[in-house]
């Protein structure tokens, strides 16, 4: 089924292979799917290929609430336009598009604000179902529903995405690398870029060197950052670092009788200008927030921590230090108008996309891509549908 | 004591009056005490006026450290040079000085840059002492040594602050105005100004309708806030609260079923631009956050809350919702800079003080400036040394 020409899908269901989660944990089943044309609205998207993201991983693990199961996982991605549902202006078929969990209608007074990416109309929730109308596009050969992940699905030949969650792209771009632009490069880059705007010459700490950290390097890099301290408990993250711009490493594994924070404030003189938690650890946050810089230093929750998990900070040292807090979700990034800007930016040789793809398998092969993250020996594994 | 001249007593300990806190607590005695010459770096001030902020009565009330008795408090105030000690060149005998319990040194990093007001070379910190050689120049007839407070120690007809503790200002503004520039005004003011740097036309919401949140109301008000909404325990806040700048008030006792960020949140359609909280409460912190608009709101803590007092925040909600948290000292203000900009905007009938003071007391009655305070019946007392 993987080259069916449009003119004889469109409007019809496709059947075709897609990895299903069955149970949390289990590994992924390749099997026959039945994908239902896009509703008003909505787009069939066939899958080039698909990254894996920590998230797919963490949801995949999960037993309770919000997890849920059968599932066809998967978020980071990149595809052709088979075919577009009614109101789609937007896009055609054998468009290049890449799909993105966080909506972007265009239309809401926070899609219309430069301050903001967080779309009012279709707000973020993790839901199995597809945006507008909390349904399924996909059934097994039993008639049993598949569920949805993140609105993007793209463990699968095939999925049907909502417009607000596609972004055209440039087919040039090769898509082994605008697919990490479907949500952790963009999610890395844009907390630099855009949401705490790193200045030139500044200095800038990422705890954790996984793909996000290292992406939040390659921001901090684009933006001019002069020193970059890259704080990981793995020391093989340094060499990979440092091609994306890491200046100094610090293994948090081995501060001696100091705390993480004593250490890097005493490396910066004071604490950094920008400090990036790119884990998902509480205890991480406060020491971020410890060594950024008073005065003016600026603290970045990008990390996705326990559901239900509190961060905690001393209300004197909130009052007196002149830090400040915020998260980054999804970068700051507006997708439809973000997304083209940066691979543009690869185009142009200025961002490194090279790097993050460490594994690259093909689809049959998916479990081999969660067991090297899971593993923590990969950053990103590409994979590909096509045999 | 009051009226002498200054080449009679420069270079010699003056014996005057003082209010002295001897017991956590307990009325302040108005007693004789010994004030020494000004060391190298350090100023004599004969105190015109003073006014009584909350942080005297907190650390009045206070038993425990870092409260300490015999003392002398108050921090807001206004008074001319009566003699300088060695090295200082900023100000001269008869020069009228505001003094502030937050640095501005002008020399270090801090102070030379644009984006922060935290003076790294004197560093505020809760001390008993003045700043540079920590040692007392408060003695009683006794000889006991007497504390000071926050540099300042203003509830004396005459006082020993260093210079980087003191701003120079144009002595045509009336005394009983000016000294509210000390620590109340500015500090809210400069909040809504230099910290929030609140935009022309956003919303605004206030936690606490003190002298410190209604000065964030007269702040945001001189940025162009459209919408100032004031809350409070006391709905007869909001007539003087009208003046400032409030255009809506929301009692907190009488929310019913709704939390106070449940209503702010209907009132604005979805939260302010723009949430202060003046009181010092966590829980009002936690309010201001839930009710401040996601994707660009700022949350700024102004109050101060117990020590230990820690602010919970669910982590979820700090990724995903594009809110920053920060805090204010000062109002993020320049002391020597800044000051004399609000003065000038006071003069040209821009900033009003006038609405502040509720009350005017004699020295001698000093303590009744504290019932007032506690029993929560006014704004700004202002106590005058002269007779």
């Amino acid at each position: 089924m993987a080259d069916n020409q449009s003119s004889t899908t469109a409007g019809k269901p496709i059947r075709c292979r897609a990895a299903v989660a069955r149970g949390p944990g289990e590994p992924l089943v390749i099997e026959e799917v039945i994908v239902a044309p896009p509703n008003p609205h909505e787009v069939r998207i066939r899958i080039i290929c698909t990254s894996l993201c920590y998230s797919d991983i963490t949801f995949w693990k999960m037993k309770d609430p919000p997890g849920c199961f059968p599932t066809i996982f998967g978020h980071e991605a990149i595809g052709i336009v088979e075919s577009v549902g009614e109101e789609v202006d937007e896009l055609n078929e054998g468009d290049t598009v890449i799909p993105q969990f966080l909506s972007d209608c265009g239309d809401c007074v926070d899609c219309r604000s430069k301050k903001s990416n967080l779309c009012s109309k279709f707000p973020f929730q993790v839901s199995p179902w597809t945006h507008r109308d909390e349904t399924s596009r996909f059934t097994d050969l039993n008639g049993e529903t598949l569920y949805h992940f993140l609105y993007v699905s793209s463990f699968s030949e095939y999925t049907v995405v909502d417009i607000v969650h596609v972004t055209k792209i440039d087919p040039s771009i090769p898509p082994n690398r605008a697919c990490l632009l479907s949500c952790g490069v963009s999610t890395g880059v844009g907390a630099a870029w855009k949401t705490a705007k790193v200045k030139a010459g500044s200095t800038v700490v990422v705890f954790g060197l996984g793909a996000i950290g290292l992406a939040v390097v390659e921001g901090a890099r684009l933006c001019g950052a002069k020193r970059i301290i890259g704080v990981d408990v793995n020391p093989n993250k340094f060499e990979i670092g440092k091609k994306l711009g890491v200046t100094d490493f610090v293994n948090s594994g081995s501060c001696g009788n100091q705390t993480l924070s004593q250490v890097i404030n005493e490396m910066t003189d004071g604490g950094a200008d920008y400090c990036f938690e790119c884990v998902g650890l509480l205890s991480l946050v406060n020491e971020a927030f410890a060594c950024c810089r008073k005065g003016w230093g600026k603290t970045v929750v990008v990390g996705l921590h326990k559901l239900g998990s509190k961060l905690s900070f001393d209300s004197f040292e909130v009052l007196h230090s002149g830090k400040s807090i915020r998260g980054s979700f999804y970068g700051g990034l507006k997708p439809k108008s973000d997304i083209p800007i940066l691979a543009k930016r690869y185009m142009d040789k200025e961002l490194n996309l090279d790097e993050f793809v460490t594994h690259e398998v093909s689809f049959e092969d998916i479990n081999n891509a969660f067991d090297l993250l899971t593993g923590g020996k990969c950053v990103r594994c590409v994979i590909w549908m096509n045999k | 004591m009051e009226k002498t001249e200054s080449s009679k007593t420069a270079g010699k300990p003056i014996q005057c009056r003082a209010a002295v806190a001897r017991k956590a607590g307990e009325p302040l005695v108005i007693e004789q005490v010994i004030v020494a010459p000004p060391n190298a770096h350090e100023v004599r001030i004969r105190i015109i006026c003073t006014s009584l902020c909350y942080s005297d009565i907190t650390f009045w009330k206070m038993n425990v450290p870092p409260a300490i008795f015999p003392r002398i408090l108050g921090h807001e105030a206004i008074g001319v040079v009566e003699s300088v000690g060695e090295e200082v060149d900023e100000v001269t005998e008869g020069d009228t000085v505001i003094p502030t319990f937050l640095s501005d040194c002008g020399e270090c990093t801090d102070c030379r840059s644009k984006k922060s007001n935290l003076c790294s070379k004197f560093p505020f910190k809760l001390s008993p002492w003045n700043h540079r050689d920590e040692t007392s120049r408060f003695t009683d007839l006794k000889g006991e040594t007497l504390y000071h407070f926050l540099y300042i120690s203003s509830f004396s007809e005459y006082t020993v602050v260093d210079i980087a503790n003191l701003t120079k200002i144009d002595a045509s503004i009336p005394p009983n105005k000016a000294c509210l520039l000390s620590c109340g005004v500015s500090t809210g003011v400069g909040a809504a100004w230099r910290t929030a740097n609140v935009e022309e036309g956003s919303s605004v919401a206030i936690f606490g309708l003190g002298a410190i949140g209604l000065a964030a109301a007269e702040g945001a008000r001189l940025c162009g806030a459209k919408r100032i909404i004031g809350v409070d325990v006391n709905p007869e806040k909001f007539e003087t609260a009208k003046k400032f700048g409030v255009t809506d008030f929301v009692n907190s006792r009488s929310c019913g079923n709704k939390t106070v960020s449940q209503i702010i949140n209907e009132m604005t359609d979805g939260g302010a631009d723009y949430c202060f909280e003046c009181v010092g409460l966590a829980s009002l912190v936690h309010e201001a956050y839930a009710c401040c608009r996601k994707g660009w709101g700022k949350t700024v803590v102004l109050g101060v809350d117990k020590p230990g007092a820690q602010l919970s925040f669910s982590s979820l909600e700090v990724l995903h919702s594009g809110k920053s948290l920060m805090g204010s000292l000062f109002g993020g203000l320049k002391p020597k800079s800044d000051i004399p900009i609000l003065v000038k905007r006071y003069m040209d009938k821009e900033l009003n003080l006038e609405e502040f003071i509720t009350h005017e007391v004699r020295f001698e009655d000093i303590n009744k400036a504290f019932d007032l305070l506690t029993q929560g019946k006014s704004l700004r007392c202002v106590i005058w040394m002269d007779k």
